[in-house]
């Protein structure tokens, strides 16, 4: 079930989980910022980045397999952007590493910068996700005063998904057991519209029963809820390291200028 | 479809981050006053209907191998009006950049102006112009729907090329996201109109009235606005379309590693001058760029290898360090693995 | 005194025309258990739906001494809990501790006023370890336990539950019996499980096509084997096992 593998590792306990969903989600973005920013054609810096994510997945003992699958699921739009770069940019380049030293083309340094860029930025967000309970991070956005409607819409949105992915995948493959050949184009998207029709005039029935049961409970228009974040002592260590790991990795990457 | 970090620069990224929070704001203060709390249910549950619903996918019929499925975008609106069903394509986006990973978190701007905010708004209005103007309601639905996917589609290669980083040149990139993106907005009509059908039969209340309160959409404001971002995407595409050269002039213009090679075509258009300015001035680490060797410069190669060095030194010491942690890691390791309950 | 819940010559038609509910007068006293039972479509939960004020319908219906109208509608929700038929339509929020937090707060307690109760709620029901949890890693029987707590920690006196041992298996049902056994609150329980009515009440509302057709002490109702069947139900077990002693 694809609910399973979303949510895997965001109960786990260790000091990463631990700490406030703030600073995490703060130290993730100016990570990407900063990770994106960088030169386009310097693949090294890249990988000098790369041992912040992998601190703190090795810390939250997240699988490095189960980043390095997701990371290959979501790759292939990223990786067709970046073939096109060998494909258009032919200037040739004099390229040395250490003791090898070749010429390739401009593209395929920027093609491999990119790649690196996607790979770095995506395990950090990774990180991020798979260390954070959403209900934290949902917490977390609030008080950084993101609009409290999104945040009721994201968090039932939240809640929702699995069930509505387990009944369309149900309803999938009930379908895929009554399939005996392919019916042509226009079937299917009849077919197509009456499952997705199905599923909707569904979901808007449990809307319905939800609705029943919010008003059961009082509900009378104004969301209240109960922050249970609190900044501590940790949080500001923790976010005063990320601070002083990504000035030194800036430095390098000036020296490497 | 879903940018990623690496289509965009970062002063682009930030812009559209700006716009699209400040956007998203302004969509929640106002959807406050029409939205009941009776929606509040609906509204999340059709965000998980729209991410359950791109999962159904069916065979495109003129491009064998690939697959469509429905974006929702212009059906939310129909449902739930403008403001409502932008929040909640943009919370389904949110949380696809969040948990799926798909699209990266600085694109998370141009992806909900792209994607959630544009077809919404547009979707609607020309789907009620239609209306109004006495059409019938799948016509409406169909061309709503292919022209919103179409201002979303268009609007990616605009904003990729103005971080400038597009290799491909632009109108190639313009014309297949048009293309491909024609044949998604005709397949998401027919299946809006479809379940829009449907809708009317199992549930008329929600498909023939759908909005809880009145939203006017002035048809000033309306026009205007579509003015203006036509404007913008008009001038950013000529402004472009001349100025960026493609990659068979770059590689024609200067070759480092041949001092005597004569430029064939010098570019000394002033647009990407200006161009190449605004982004030293802009990114914390200008490109690698070869346009500032001019041709003759032959101290290329020492300089080249000593850079090559400290590379090699800044990989392997990220390499070190991160076996070190690994290792350490698993040392301390007392307990076994804690993971989430399935 | 004013009885817990008072039906007077309710009616309700569907938007169709359709007659959901047709004259049904009943009252229960507070602390009573009584469990409404009937055939599919007989209009058991229609009628719950009505006692906590969320079906329009002719006739009056009061709970302890308050009309259902709109005027009161506050005051009833706060008197009435509710437990649906589907708990996760009642899990709603991200977290449990959110979930059961919601009533309360929506009440206007204080924060600190509304985690005592929320602990204190969850202990009941056995589930103060996943207060953090979400509601989609709860197993079925503990999704049931954390509806009935979203209730409670309103601390309503009357708890009505739709079908509550829905998809439950054997052990959890048991589970379940032994939780509602240990309220003290007015319980109403529509179900069509027999052996579960049997257990947990004392007095039997039989219902079919939206008509109350007998109302009185369970065992009497329940053991009439023709007055069952002719309702499309059936005796409960327990009762053919007294009998066969």
């Amino acid at each position: 079930m694809h609910h399973a593998h979303i949510d895997k590792f965001s109960f786990g306990d260790s000091p990463i989980h631990r700490f406030d969903s703030r600073v995490k989600v703060l130290v993730t973005v100016v990570f990407t910022v900063l990770v994106i920013s960088l030169a386009r054609t310097s693949p090294a810096i890249v990988a000098c980045y790369a041992v912040g994510p992998f601190t703190i997945l090795v810390l939250a003992r997240i699988p490095l397999r189960f980043v390095f699958k997701h990371i290959l699921l979501v790759s292939p739009f990223v990786l067709v952007l970046a073939l096109t770069c060998p494909l258009y940019d032919k200037t040739p380049v004099a390229v040395a590493f250490g003791p090898f030293s070749t010429e390739m083309s401009l593209g395929w340094l920027r093609c491999f910068t990119i790649l690196a860029k996607f790979v770095v930025t995506m395990a950090a967000l990774i990180a991020l996700v798979s260390t954070t309970k959403f209900a934290d991070l949902l917490a977390g956005l609030q008080k950084m005063h993101v609009p409290r409607l999104l945040i009721i819409q994201l968090g039932f949105l939240y809640r929702y998904i699995f069930i509505l992915i387990d009944r369309i995948h149900r309803i999938l493959r009930a379908r895929a057991g009554r399939k005996l050949r392919n019916l042509g184009f226009k079937a299917e998207l009849a077919v197509a519209s009456a499952m997705v029709g199905s599923l909707l005039s569904r979901s808007i029935d449990n809307a319905c029963n939800v609705n029943i049961a919010m008003q059961a409970r009082g509900f009378d228009g104004k969301w209240r809820t109960i922050s249970r974040l609190k900044m501590r002592r940790r949080d500001l260590f923790f976010a005063a390291a990320s601070a002083c790991f990504l000035a030194v990795m800036q430095f390098i990457a000036l020296r490497l200028r | 479809m879903h940018m990623a970090n690496e289509l965009l620069s970062v002063p682009v990224a930030t812009g559209t981050v700006g716009i699209a929070a400040a956007s998203l704001s302004l969509v929640c203060r106002k959807a406050k006053n029409v939205i009941d709390s009776d929606r509040l249910a609906l509204m999340g549950v059709l965000g998980a209907f729209v991410f359950a619903a791109q999962m159904v996918n069916f065979q495109l019929p003129l491009m064998p191998g690939t697959s469509g499925h429905m974006v929702g975008a212009v059906l939310l609106a129909i449902i739930l009006g403008p403001h409502a069903g932008a929040i909640v394509i943009s919370s389904v986006i949110i949380v696809q950049c969040l948990i799926f990973q798909d699209g990266g978190l600085l694109a998370l701007g141009c992806n909900i102006i792209n994607m959630a905010l544009v077809p919404s708004y547009i979707g609607y209005f020309i789907y009620r112009l239609i209306i109004k103007t006495g059409g019938r309601t799948h016509i409406a639905a169909m061309v709503a729907c292919v022209i919103a996917i179409e201002a979303g589609a268009a609007l990616v290669p605009v904003e990729a090329a103005l971080s400038g980083v597009l290799v491909v040149p632009f109108f190639t990139f313009m014309i297949t996201m048009l293309g491909v993106h024609l044949l998604i907005g005709l397949v998401e009509g027919i299946i809006t109109v479809a379940v829009l059908g449907y809708l009317q039969q199992v549930r008329p209340d929600l498909a023939l009235n759908p909005l809880p309160g009145k939203i006017r959409l002035s048809r000033k404001t309306a026009i205007v606005t579509l003015g203006v971002m036509a404007v913008i995407v008009g001038a950013g595409i000529s402004l472009f379309a001349s100025g960026l050269p493609d990659g068979l002039e770059w590689s024609y213009a200067e070759r480092p590693g041949h001092p005597d090679f004569e430029p064939v075509v010098v570019n000394d258009d002033s647009t990407i001058a200006a161009v190449d300015a605004f982004q030293s001035k802009y990114s914390p680490l200008p490109d690698y760029s070869i346009r500032s060797r001019a041709p003759g410069q032959g101290g290329a190669l020492p300089a080249q290898a000593a850079r090559g060095w400290t590379s090699f030194a800044a990989v392997l010491g990220s390499a070190i360090t991160m076996l070190l942690i690994w290792v350490t890691a698993r040392v301390l390791r007392k307990r076994p693995v804690t993971t989430a309950i399935h | 005194m004013t009885k817990a819940i008072e039906i007077r010559n309710f009616s309700y038609h569907y938007p169709d025309g359709t007659t959901a509910l047709s004259d049904i007068t009943l009252s229960i006293e507070a602390g009573e258990r009584v469990a409404l039972i009937g055939p599919n479509g007989a209009g058991k939960s229609t009628v719950l739906l009505a006692m906590a004020g969320f079906i329009k319908g002719t006739g009056k219906i009061s709970i302890e001494g308050l009309e259902t109208s709109n005027r009161n509608l506050r005051k009833i929700r706060a008197l009435i809990g509710s437990c649906l038929e589907n708990p996760e339509d009642q899990l709603f929020m991200p977290t449990l501790f959110d979930d059961v937090a919601f009533g309360p707060l929506n009440m206007g307690l204080g924060s600190e006023q509304v985690k005592a109760r929320v602990t204190e709620v969850l202990r009941t029901v056995g589930l103060e370890r996943l207060a953090d949890k979400a509601p989609h890693h709860l197993s079925a029987g503990q999704k049931r336990a954390a509806a009935i707590a979203t209730v409670l920690s309103m601390s309503p006196r009357i708890i009505t539950l739709d079908e509550p041992d829905g998809s439950l298996d054997p052990g959890n049902r048991n589970n379940l019996i032994k939780l509602l056994n240990s309220l003290t609150q007015t319980l109403i329980i529509a179900t069509c499980n027999m052996n579960l009515a049997a257990a947990l009440a004392n007095r039997v509302i039989l219902l079919d096509k939206g008509t109350v057709i007998a109302d009185g002490d369970s065992s009497t109702i329940m053991g009439d084997r023709t007055l069952m069947a002719d309702h499309g139900l059936e005796s409960p077990t327990i009762l053919y096992m007294k009998k066969q002693q």
